[in-house]
């Protein structure tokens, strides 16, 4: 998989979750969807753990 | 035939003429005044009284004040904001006096305020009017308030380079610089000094002069300082010069004035930023500083604001999303008491793919129970 930004993981993640909610996941899929939606929930949480902590530094910065 | 006399003799006769025509007798006079000698010390003053004609001395006669009438002096100097020296005009009350060494004298007993204050207020009218009519580009008056291009020029964002015109060692550079260095909020100014005369009857050029010099160095400073200060400084005549005036209205950076007095307002001031006394100039320029930064200050706040509240909305939204995965998930389906049937390892969802005596899988949490179909009913949604 590309390395995608939290942007294009988020709306990969919600058009999952979408489908998992109106049940047109055949049971046999669901694992591999599910599978793939962790793993987009990982891939989001880093991001937003970095973008946190980029944020947190640039504060530091400015008020140094 | 002529009677002969001493010297002594004819003097004599001159001074008692004089004195018996003009004994008891005082005048008002309106005129010039030269050769100004003040002797502070001993609080009396020479001078001449002189009358022109087309530039040339017509009339002269010696003159003193005294010192019981030196307060005169002082005292127009205090209300006119005018050095009493040469050049200027003025009226006074004299008596006539005739001294057989030094010959004849006026004796000034008082001076009219009035006359000069008029005479003044005259002049600067004059000024005025002439720096509306030939600037019409750079000095407007509107609603009773002049009006100079200078005036309308922003001060930069941030005021960091200052050139500083005004008398070397004087209050008023003594003032602006402490207040500045001083500054309780710790900025750093860099002030470069083009030191002048700032009284007397050559400082409109001399400022002038140093003016046009900040002109050709301008892209260096951010704003233009010009103060003098001191109670005791009297003489505003420089800041009413035409020529000066004109070039602060039409100066390419900003100009604030300092020129330290509560009284009057200089044609000076006028075309510029004008602040009170010299320590004001410098507190207009760092209050200025700490409003920007106040400002940065603020969007600072709002912009980390801003940003916790995007994360933490992201935040939210991802654990919204993860709690939905989490139970789409076979493994919490299992959890939940459900199991999953397959026959020949194909999950069964329609129950026509299941007869009498077919093999089927039954996936639970933790076990697979293998079993063979014995019978189907229909079921009526209560044994759920």
């Amino acid at each position: 998989m590309k390395t995608l930004s939290y942007n294009e993981a988020y709306s990969k993640l919600e058009k999952l979750v979408h489908q998992l909610e109106d049940d047109s996941i055949q049971l046999d899929t669901l694992a591999e969807k599910v599978t793939q939606a962790n793993e987009l929930i990982a891939l989001c949480e880093n991001k937003l753990r970095a973008i946190e902590k980029n944020v947190a530094k640039a504060r530091g910065e400015f008020e140094n | 035939m002529p009677p002969k006399l001493k010297l002594s003799e004819l003097v004599d006769h001159i001074q008692e003429t004089i004195q018996d025509r003009f004994e008891g007798e005082i005048f008002w006079i309106t005129t010039q005044i030269v050769d100004v000698k003040k002797q502070e010390s001993l609080r009396r003053c020479y001078l001449k009284f002189v009358e022109k004609e087309h530039n040339a001395i017509i009339t002269e006669v010696r003159g003193v004040f005294w010192s019981f009438y030196y307060n005169w002096i002082e005292d127009f100097e205090k209300f006119t904001k005018q050095k009493f020296a040469d050049g200027i005009e003025i009226t006074c009350l004299v008596r006539v006096k005739f001294h057989p060494k030094f010959g004849l004298s006026l004796e000034a007993l008082q001076i009219d305020f009035a006359y000069t204050l008029g005479t003044l207020e005259i002049e600067r009218q004059q000024t005025l009017e002439r720096l509306l009519q030939e600037n019409p580009s750079t000095i407007k008056l509107l609603d009773g308030v002049y009006r100079t291009y200078n005036q309308s020029l922003p001060f930069p964002t941030v005021i960091q380079r200052i050139a500083l015109i005004t008398a070397p060692g004087s209050d008023g550079w003594r003032d602006f610089t402490q207040e500045t260095e001083k500054n309780k909020h710790g900025y750093v100014f860099q002030i470069t000094e083009f030191l002048t005369q700032i009284q007397g009857d050559l400082a409109h050029q001399l400022i002038l002069q140093q003016l046009k010099l900040v002109e050709t160095l301008k892209e260096n400073f951010d704003v233009v300082v010009i103060v003098r200060g001191g109670g005791s400084q009297t003489d505003f005549k420089p800041f009413d010069n035409y020529q000066l005036c004109r070039e602060i209205a039409g100066f390419p950076l900003p100009v604030v004035t300092g020129i330290g007095h509560d009284r009057n307002t200089s044609i000076a001031d006028m075309m510029a930023r004008q602040q009170k006394t010299p320590t004001k100039v410098a507190s207009l320029i760092v209050d200025h500083n700490l409003e920007y930064e106040n400002n940065l200050q603020s969007l600072k706040e709002r912009f980390f604001h801003s940003v916790s509240t995007l994360l933490e909305g992201a935040k939210t939204d991802l654990v919204k999303m993860k709690r939905l995965v989490k139970l789409s998930s076979p493994d919490a389906i299992l959890n939940r008491g459900f199991a999953i049937i397959r026959v020949d390892s194909k999950i069964v969802t329609d129950s026509k793919q299941i007869v009498e005596g077919t093999q089927m899988e039954t996936s639970l949490k933790d076990k697979i129970i293998h079993s063979t179909v014995t019978g189907k009913t229909k079921n009526e949604n209560t044994k759920l």
